[in-house]
């Protein structure tokens, strides 16, 4: 077996052995924790425990090398978002290359149900989602993070980015289906044709 | 009476119709780009290739008439072949800023790639030809590379307008829609021009990064702007109303529709609206609840009795002026709408196009109703001489003009129905929340004596309710209760009251109208033939 994975026999029969046998479980962990530090609890806001990089912790929107947002406002987060978290206004930019931003980006951190569809739909990596999952305020309204806080959080590499398309694509499958349909039943190749032979 | 068979369903259509309407009359959807409905047929777009029996090639739809016995394969393997190297060869030079583009959701780009395209793209980004984007049109922006060159925005300026701004220039890949010198489109139907563009080439500065089209939620509606009464859609989210579009109406207004009328939306969701009634105290307004003016208005009417006065709305729908009317014989009152004789301009163009003189959307279902009744200038007599107790109006148009200013001074309780706060309904007593077109059921009658109904697409802002549920609660206060609770049921009662409306109801009416003098016709038409 993989791992920590322990085997427990449920047939065992009841009596005073398997009491002093559970008995003597407790004492050896009191002994590790008291003595060889070995506690298999931790000292919660001190220390964390180390999370996976696909999790899906509060929201970043990732920047430009510029400083402005990578988000075209394209409105596909908000589109497939189950809880309806995302808000956003649209305007346009002054350099006319990427025309539209968003004026207003705002992520209700108390409505999401953090499902990560927004990473999925987003066709620029603008939203991304981070390994941060401690979400703590006094009021709702701070709770409601809004774009350059979203943006800022991007800055934050205590917990490292969590779950994006770059690490885990989980549309791969998805779209290697797809492109299997395509073949099988239009029978299209998509791509550049392959190189011909320059001629002689 | 030619007979067709297309994609294996049997039709007979009058000579002279193409196969792209013949298929449309049986549900079968052709793809396209250049065809439209309501402008002439340039065949450019080469999308509409279908295969047609004992034809060597393939023929477009759009320009391919039936004849007899013709049999043609819309979705053969042929058929589908040539429809799908259509597309890519439109798309070569296609920027697919999808994300970036308005017109996303409604392009036709994007529907024929997802219906019939499909394919991977064999050319780079890079590699693609770039043109001008951003070209400031006035109220239309012009994105040059996102153009498939279907020339239905000159078509429409060259057949509708007659104006001719727009052209191509260039040749081959490097042909361009553009205006002289980047000059400004001036007419006043450039909305038209991003609605005919099937791609998001032309889109609208207003509507412009607003909002995404498939967040919308669209309701049918008449254009309250003229007495045309042009067909639209309202489309709102979340109870604001975000752009009027034309709704296509070959009787009416074909697929146009002005931009003064499109603009109309804009004065639906504001801070100006009245939300709550009011009353003119001793120590100025006192905000009161609707039932509390309502009493009051009651109370004074029963005062007043025949020394009263009703001045009803070429703005309200025919329900809304029908109940005014029943308020204002129950009374004995006075009653007239013509203010500034909006039936002098009925019939009068401004152009050649759509736009009426007449601002106002009801005149024609006010005379038919038999609004004008008494004349304006004998009310405002009545109210100089002082034998007036009480003034009822249906709208604040009497207390913008500053003549009548002297005359309604004189009568103790004017009563006005307002949507939009102004500094005019400073004059009145009592105010009342009246709900604007957008939120009401009901119908117009328009300058060709056709009735058309409006859908209340967005609710009204805090209490404000549609006029005639105003006339009909004084009215059941007063004790002669209207007998009808809903639009549909005022509808009712207007049809029977009114000489040329019987028999019409809701259904009747339907999504395109019912012209009066068609149903006239055709009820007449029986007898004529006895």
């Amino acid at each position: 077996m993989a791992g920590n994975v322990i085997t427990v026999d449920r047939n065992q029969k009841a009596g005073v052995l398997p009491i002093l046998k559970g008995h003597w479980i407790t004492l050896q962990n009191l002994w590790r924790s008291l003595f060889l530090r070995q506690a298999s609890t931790i000292q919660y806001p001190e220390q964390k425990r180390p999370v996976s990089s696909r999790y899906r912790g509060i929201h970043v929107l990732t920047e430009r090398e510029d400083g402005t947002p990578k988000c075209v406002a394209c409105y596909m987060c908000a589109t497939v978002c189950p809880a309806e978290c995302i808000y956003i206004e649209s305007g346009e930019r002054p350099e006319k290359t990427i025309e539209k931003y968003p004026t207003r980006f705002e992520i209700d951190l108390l409505r999401c149900v953090y499902c990560g569809f927004c990473v999925d739909a987003c066709p620029e990596e603008a939203i991304i989602m981070s390994r941060e999952n401690d979400l703590v305020g006094t009021t709702r309204a701070e709770l409601i993070i809004d774009r350059d806080r979203l943006m800022a959080r991007g800055k934050l590499v205590e917990h490292g980015a969590g779950y994006r398309p770059d690490d885990h694509d989980v549309r791969r499958p998805v779209r290697l289906k797809a492109l299997e349909r395509l073949e099988t039943e239009h029978g299209i190749v998509p791509g550049m044709p392959a190189a011909k032979a320059p001629r002689a | 009476m030619p007979q067709c068979s297309i994609d294996g369903k049997e039709i007979t259509v009058s000579a002279g119709t193409t196969v792209i309407r013949a298929a449309e009359q049986i549900g079968i959807h052709i793809p396209h780009f250049c065809w439209h409905p309501d402008l002439p047929v340039d065949g450019n777009c080469r999308m509409c290739l279908v295969e047609i029996e004992k034809m060597p090639k393939l023929q477009i739809a759009c320009n391919t008439h039936v004849s007899e016995g013709m049999v043609v394969r819309t979705a053969s393997d042929k058929a589908k072949e040539a429809q799908r190297a259509t597309l890519e060869f439109l798309l070569v030079n296609h920027p697919i800023d999808c994300p970036v583009c308005d017109q996303a959701g409604e392009c036709y780009l994007q529907d024929n790639y997802m219906a019939h395209g499909l394919y991977g793209s064999k050319i780079e980004l890079e590699d693609k030809v770039r043109k001008r984007k951003l070209v400031d049109l006035g109220p239309i922006l012009l994105d040059a590379e996102r153009c498939v060159l279907c020339s239905r925005c000159l078509r429409f300026e060259d057949v509708v307008t007659g104006t001719n701004s727009l052209q191509f220039v260039n040749r081959g890949d490097h042909t361009q829609i553009a205006t002289f010198e980047n000059g400004p489109v001036t007419h006043d139907y450039a909305g038209n021009l991003a609605d005919v563009c099937p791609v998001g080439a032309l889109l609208s500065k207003d509507f412009r990064f607003k909002m995404r089209v498939w967040f919308l939620k669209s309701k049918e509606s008449v254009c309250p702007g003229c007495s045309t009464g042009c067909n639209v859609f309202v489309d709102e989210r979340d109870g604001e109303v975000q752009r009027l579009r034309p709704r296509r109406n070959p009787d009416v207004n074909k697929s146009w529709m002005c931009d003064p009328g499109r603009a109309l939306y804009k004065s639906i969701g504001v801070t100006e609206r009245v939300s709550g009634a009011r009353v003119r105290g001793g120590a100025g307004w006192e905000g009161v609840s609707v039932r509390a003016a309502l009493d009051r208005v009651a109370s004074a009417l029963k005062d007043a009795g025949a020394s009263s006065a009703f001045l009803a709305t070429p703005q309200g729908t025919n329900e809304d002026v029908f109940a005014f009317q029943a308020l204002a014989e129950a009374m004995g009152g006075k009653l007239d709408f013509r203010v500034g004789d909006p039936q002098l301009k009925l019939q009068q163009r401004i152009d050649n196009v759509l736009q009426r003189a007449d601002r106002n959307p009801n005149t024609q279902g006010c005379l038919d109703l038999g609004l004008g009744r008494d004349g304006v200038a004998a009310i405002l007599s009545a109210c100089r001489a002082g034998s007036l107790k009480a003034l009822v109006l249906q709208g604040p148009e009497l207390l913008r003009i500053p003549e009548t200013v002297d005359a309604i001074a004189k009568v103790p309780f004017v009563v006005v129905m307002a949507t939009h706060e102004g500094a005019e309904l400073d004059r009145a007593t009592v105010v009342l929340p009246a709900a604007m077109w957008a939120e009401v059921e009901g119908t117009f009658t328009n300058y060709d004596r056709r009735v058309q109904r409006l859908h209340a697409a967005v609710p009204a802002p805090g209490d404000a309710q549609p006029r005639f549920e105003l006339a009909a609660a004084i009215l059941s206060r007063l004790g002669k209760p209207l007998g009808a609770a809903t639009a549909r049921e005022v509808f009712a009662l207007v049809a029977k009251a009114t000489p040329g409306y019987a028999g019409l109801d809701y259904r009747a009416v339907g999504a395109q109208g019912q012209s009066l003098a068609q149903a006239a016709g055709t009820a007449a038409a029986p007898e004529a033939r006895a």
